[in-house]
């Protein structure tokens, strides 16, 4: 394996992209990814905050301290993973941080990898998805992503601009990424609107440094208010109605915290 | 003169009858109470070194020319190995040897849980030897593994017969008691999670076998690894001077040792075998789950008349059965007890001694009864627990037993629970809950230490023992200190080095203190018998008039000498004291004993629980080290708060492959996490135990908290918690089955 | 570009491990510095914390090679900080695992903000674990470290 560090965006040309590295190294280390050609691209993806724009190099702990973000974002930030790990994740990585399942990250030849199971259906799946999870019942981990969704936020790769929520699909058959991202697109920075109110509410095992079961963006614009969800389904969760539910027998508990959340989170903006 | 006796030895609940050496044990125990330095705060001894990263660990050591050991584990729950062939990993890169089923202790070619260790590599690096493993080639026979523990019951698959248990007469009391409550309580699969993994450093030296290891028990593993590799023990020699937590799960060699021991005989070379983390969640043991059908039966005054369990154990593939059924034949007065305990057999990891075990969990399900009890008779429960009182168990009386004076001491933490049930807003309910409890901690025989004092007027403890990370280096530095009059500064300890010191019990079963602790005061004893017949031949003084104190010889009538201007007259000859521990009292029971007082809040919409306060009052005989005791159990507490809280290890229900081999996916407590905790040791020195008085601390404060955060959760909400982890569903659901309750029986008042 | 040097504790060092390899292996294994622990290897534990230009991070999922100029802090760099003595005095460690870990962590801490709320502390430190659970004395030690 070698490793690139370009200066500019012209000199990227294919290898694998690394930044902070708390998702790339461990699954380097584990086989689930594998390269030749490792590419630190910190050099090249914009760092700071700068009005609503934001470098996708910026971590997350430089995010959690800016008063000058919306609350949701902050919050989710501030109570994302570890301070050793928003030390060193960066934003734009976060959006992009694979599923903690269980089954895929042990290589079980799971839907995600590529097979034709999900085996947490079947089996253990406390920390599954209650949407669109019949395909796939992996949960989308990040807390930034439901926020900044939530927030409408907007980002640009190197290749074109897009909401944050377009990055996100929801695996098929045909195909499994759970995002849009083409190869050697690289994600560059974001553009996140000022709401008129905004938070992140997040239920987690334990009170730090723990994935979301089940968390709550709340943004209210002048024109409505808009909630998503991490933990509760493949991709951040824009939620329309929690009747849509399809909950496992597992995941049942799920909704009953979604529920409170949401409540809580709309009394919060209103 | 060597004395020979036969005595009881006890270790974690397990009871053998031993032939003893000893000397004769002739030292008064201390006056109760504080002296210079035992019994007063003393920072660890080893302090500095180890925050200062200057401990060397087993994991930090490396030996000239070793090499690296990766073991192959079976990756399913239940296989077999129909071939084997090393050929490709032999010819990868840095690869030295290879050793398959048969041809090293514990490696086998038929596995019984995911992680039993079938073959192994020793290579340049641990990255290689990694690499090379994937290159065995193996052909499995996968088998269909048996995963639940009551089908192994129903099958008669059990580890070891049911153990069964019955005094007085339990159908005849259930059928006069005025009350009678029953219920089912669970426990999870808990994971010991040492921070230094299992690991090991072998490198033999001619005909002798050099193990450094990270253990909790250096004469066992020197024992346990001759025995099987047939070497006369005296050519077995381990070492472990820091070692990175145990809490129970190293008190064997472990397959590494053995894969280690092996390699390096092979190659010629030191190996080192060292567990990843993914290894050590599955290979290296686990506090086993648990069912427990309980009953309890009382008359309307509260006095219990009748305990009844049925206890399943979900042993594993290997192990043996944890007293489950401990706390409920020995907590409370109560004639009809009956029980029985099967340790199922079936294809998961088996299970290892964790920190109290059997008595962590089976104290979880009788001290949520008895609240069950409580609420059904109406009666608090602290005063059923005070009506309920034992004064002996098994017919033997305690050497000690100070429970009533710790449930006296609860009270005024009891009594807040109205002010605290009163700070109950919104959706978050506060309520405080309490549970007792009982367990060993007495130690015992064999254990031996030496004093060594030169003309500086310093002072060595030598002693093969282990300081597992409880501060047991720091109270053996005192009790000699003491014992010396010498200031703590002048007194080193020499540890951890078979070679080096003489033998020294385990540190498990919470036994360090009250085993080690005796023979150094004696050893201490011995030594400052010499400096004071030294000094009184040389200052002309009667020795009965001589004593050591703050550093100095000090005579009644007046006279003082520094000791090393005592020792000084040795020049290089040193004063050698040596002690050994004494037997326990025979025909008695030496337990210790508490209750803790748990203060939580539930949010009841989203069934986030926070324990905001737990206070612990224990009784542990004469406390050595206030400041390092108050660790021991704020420690407990907070492994107990994980157990109750949010520590599960999961297996797939199809393959018995365990999920959460990450401390991602395991949660351990964080910092964040942790409530305010209130130690009260009662510092009462148990006068039939030995020269010191003092018990173990090491396993009683994890006894009781996960009952008192489940009282005090019954108390907060109404809800009936009996299954662990209290995870955020298992909260939910049982406010939902309270609420459903509710429903029921104001129906039913209506109707009427 | 593929034998980067580094900056520790203030001194260079040249190391030469291939890419791929962490910066908590070339600490413990290349030079020696083995107060740097590893634990999980898996960026969940804490117990391998160091500081890059400050800021604590995980060295056991840092590829070397991806340090650059960054300048590296172990425990080995720390150990006249007065946190050290802290940790003893307040009994803040029990097997000492994790202790190189949490002293690396705090101080960054008590750098940016010298009296840190109970509050502040846990939310600093919830990224290293302790097993033997010391965390009441970690925050003793954190709030109390000027002595």
């Amino acid at each position: 394996m070698e490793l690139l560090r370009p200066s500019e965006l012209a000199q990227l040309d294919g290898g694998l992209f690394i930044h902070g590295g708390t998702e790339v190294v461990p699954l380097l280390r584990d086989g689930i990814l594998a390269t030749e050609t490792l590419v630190d691209v910190r050099e090249i993806v914009p760092r700071g905050i700068d009005g609503t724009r934001i470098g996708a190099g910026t971590t997350l702990a430089e995010l959690e301290v800016d008063p000058q973000l919306p609350e949701a974002l902050r919050e989710a930030c501030r109570l994302a993973a570890s301070p050793q790990l928003r030390n060193m994740g960066s934003v734009g990585g976060n959006l992009l941080q694979a599923t903690r399942c269980w089954y895929w990250r042990l290589k079980f030849p799971c839907r995600l990898h590529g097979g034709d199971t999900c085996h947490a259906r079947e089996g253990e799946h406390r920390e599954h998805a209650i949407f669109a999870n019949d395909f796939c019942a992996s949960a989308h981990p990040s807390d930034v992503a439901a926020a900044l969704v939530a927030l409408r936020a907007t980002m640009r790769t190197s290749q074109r601009e897009l909401p944050v929520e377009e990055l996100f699909r929801l695996p098929t058959e045909e195909d499994r990424d759970v995002t849009t991202l083409e190869p050697g697109e690289l994600i560059l920075e974001l553009d996140v609107p000022r709401p008129e109110a905004s938070t992140y509410l997040k239920a987690m095992d334990r009170q730090r440094w723990s994935f979301p079961l089940v968390g709550v963006a709340a943004a209210r614009s002048a024109e409505e208010t808009r909630l998503v969800l991490s933990g509760v389904a493949p991709i951040p969760w824009v939620l329309e109605s929690l009747e849509d539910a399809t909950p496992l027998p597992g995941t049942a508990y799920k909704v009953q915290i979604a529920e409170a959340l949401i409540r809580r989170a709309r009394e919060a903006v209103a | 003169m060597a004395r020979l006796i036969r005595t009881e030895k006890e270790v974690e609940g397990r009871f053998e009858e031993v032939w003893l050496v000893v000397d004769e044990d002739a030292l008064e125990q201390w006056p109760a109470g504080p002296r210079d330095i035992v019994g007063r705060p003393a920072s660890r001894v080893t302090g500095p070194l180890r925050a200062r990263g200057e401990a060397r660990y087993t994991a930090d050591l490396r030996l000239p020319g070793m090499l690296h050991a990766a073991v192959l584990r079976s990756p399913h729950a239940y296989a077999r190995v129909k071939g084997i062939s090393f050929e490709r990993a032999l010819a990868a890169p840095g690869v030295r040897a290879a050793i398959g089923p048969g041809e090293a202790n514990m490696l086998t070619d038929e596995p019984g849980f995911q992680g039993q260790p079938v073959a192994a590599i020793a290579a340049d690096t641990f990255g290689q030897a990694r690499a090379a493993v994937e290159l065995v080639d193996v052909d499995w026979e996968i088998r269909e593994p048996l995963l639940d523990p009551e089908e192994a019951v129903r099958r008669g698959q059990l580890v070891s017969e049911p153990d069964r248990y019955e005094r007085g007469d339990v159908d005849k009391a259930l059928a006069e008691a005025d009350v009678v409550v029953e219920a089912e309580y669970r426990t999870q699969t808990v994971l010991h999670s040492s921070f230094e993994t299992h690991q090991s450093i072998c490198e033999w030296r001619g005909d002798s076998l050099d193990i450094y290891i990270s253990t909790q028990f250096i004469w066992g593993v020197r024992d346990e690894v001759a025995s099987k590799l047939e070497l006369p023990p005296d050519k077995v020699r381990v070492v472990c001077e820091f070692m990175g937590g145990g809490f129970g799960s190293k008190n064997g060699a472990g397959d590494h040792t053995y894969v280690a021991a092996e390699l390096a005989r092979r190659t010629g070379r030191p190996v080192r075998c060292m567990l990843t983390r993914r290894e050590e969640n599955l290979a290296a043991g686990n506090r086993n789950s648990t069912i427990q059908r309980l009953t309890a039966a009382a008359r309307s005054d509260g006095t219990l008349v009748a305990l009844a369990g049925e206890y399943v154990n979900a042993t594993g593939w290997d192990g043996w059965p944890a007293p489950t059924d401990g706390p409920m034949k020995m907590l409370y007065d109560c004639e009809n007890v009956r029980t029985v305990l099967s340790p199922a057999k079936i294809n998961t990891p088996p299970m290892k001694a964790f920190r109290a075990p059997g008595f962590v969990e089976g104290t979880f399900g009788l001290e949520c009864l008895l609240d069950e009890l409580a609420a059904k008779l109406k009666v608090d429960p602290l005063e059923l627990r005070k009506l309920n009182y034992a004064h002996s168990a098994d017919d033997r009386p305690f050497s000690s037993k100070n429970l009533m004076e710790c449930y006296k001491r609860a009270e005024p933490h009891w009594q807040r629970r109205d002010e605290v049930r009163a700070r109950s807003e919104g959706p978050w309910k506060r309520g405080v809950g309490l549970a007792s409890q009982i367990w060993y901690g007495g130690g015992g025989p064999p254990s031996y230490a030496w004093v060594r004092l030169g003309s500086d007027g310093r002072a060595t403890v030598v002693t093969a023992m282990q300081d597992i990370g409880t501060g047991t280096a720091t109270t053996m530095t005192q009790i000699a200190a003491e014992e010396l009059g010498l200031p703590l500064e002048r007194v080193d300890l020499v540890l951890g080095d078979s070679a080096r010191g003489p033998y020294a019990s385990i540190s498990a079963g919470s036994s360090t203190t009250p085993s080690m602790g005796p023979a150094v005061r004696s050893a201490a004893a011995d030594a400052a018998r010499q400096i004071i017949e030294i000094a009184a031949q040389r200052y002309d003084k009667e020795e009965r008039i001589l004593s050591l104190q703050g550093g100095n010889v000090v005579s009644t009538d007046g006279d003082s000498w520094p000791i090393e201007e005592v020792l000084g007259l040795l020049e290089d000859a040193q004063i050698l004291g040596k002690g050994a521990r004494g037997p326990n009292p025979t025909g008695m029971q030496v337990l210790t004993f508490g209750v803790q007082v748990a203060e939580v809040a539930v949010d009841v919409e989203t069934g986030e629980i926070r324990v905001e306060r737990v206070a612990a009052i224990h009784d542990v005989g004469r406390v050595i080290n206030p400041l390092g005791a108050s660790s021991q159990v704020e420690g407990g507490i907070i492994q107990g708060i994980g157990h109750t809280l949010s520590e599960d290890r999961l297996l797939d229900p199809a393959t018995g492959i365990t999920l959460n081999q990450t401390l991602d996916a395991y949660r351990l407590p964080t910092i964040a996490d942790v409530p305010e905790i209130v130690t009260e040791l009662l510092d009462i020195p148990d006068e039939h135990l030995t020269n010191l008085g003092s018990k173990g601390l090491g396993e009683p404060p994890i006894v009781p908290t996960a009952a008192a955060i489940a009282n005090a959760i019954r108390d907060a909400t109404g809800a009936d918690v009996r299954s662990l982890p209290i995870s955020r569903e298992e909260m939910l659901r049982a406010l939902r089955e309270a609420e459903a309750k509710r429903k029921e029986k104001h129906g039913a008042a209506a109707t009427v | 570009m593929q034998v980067p040097e580094l900056t520790i504790n203030g001194q260079r060092h040249s190391v030469d491990g291939p890419v791929g390899q962490t910066l908590a292996e070339t600490l413990r294994d290349e030079l020696g510095l083995t107060g740097t622990k590893i634990a999980c290897a898996e960026g969940h534990c804490g117990a391998c914390t160091v500081l890059l230009d400050g800021v604590p991070v995980y060295s056991c999922i840092t590829l070397v090679h991806t340090v650059g100029d960054r300048e590296v802090t172990t425990i080995e760099g720390l150990r006249e900080h007065p946190l050290v003595e802290a940790f003893v005095r307040t009994d803040a460690l029990q097997c000492g695992f994790c202790t190189p870990g949490q002293i690396v962590s705090a101080s960054a801490l008590v750098e940016s903000n010298p009296h840190p709320s109970s509050e502040e502390i846990r939310h600093a430190m919830a990224g290293n674990l302790c097993r033997c659970g010391t965390y009441p004395k970690i925050e003793e030690a954190i709030s109390t470290w000027q002595g």
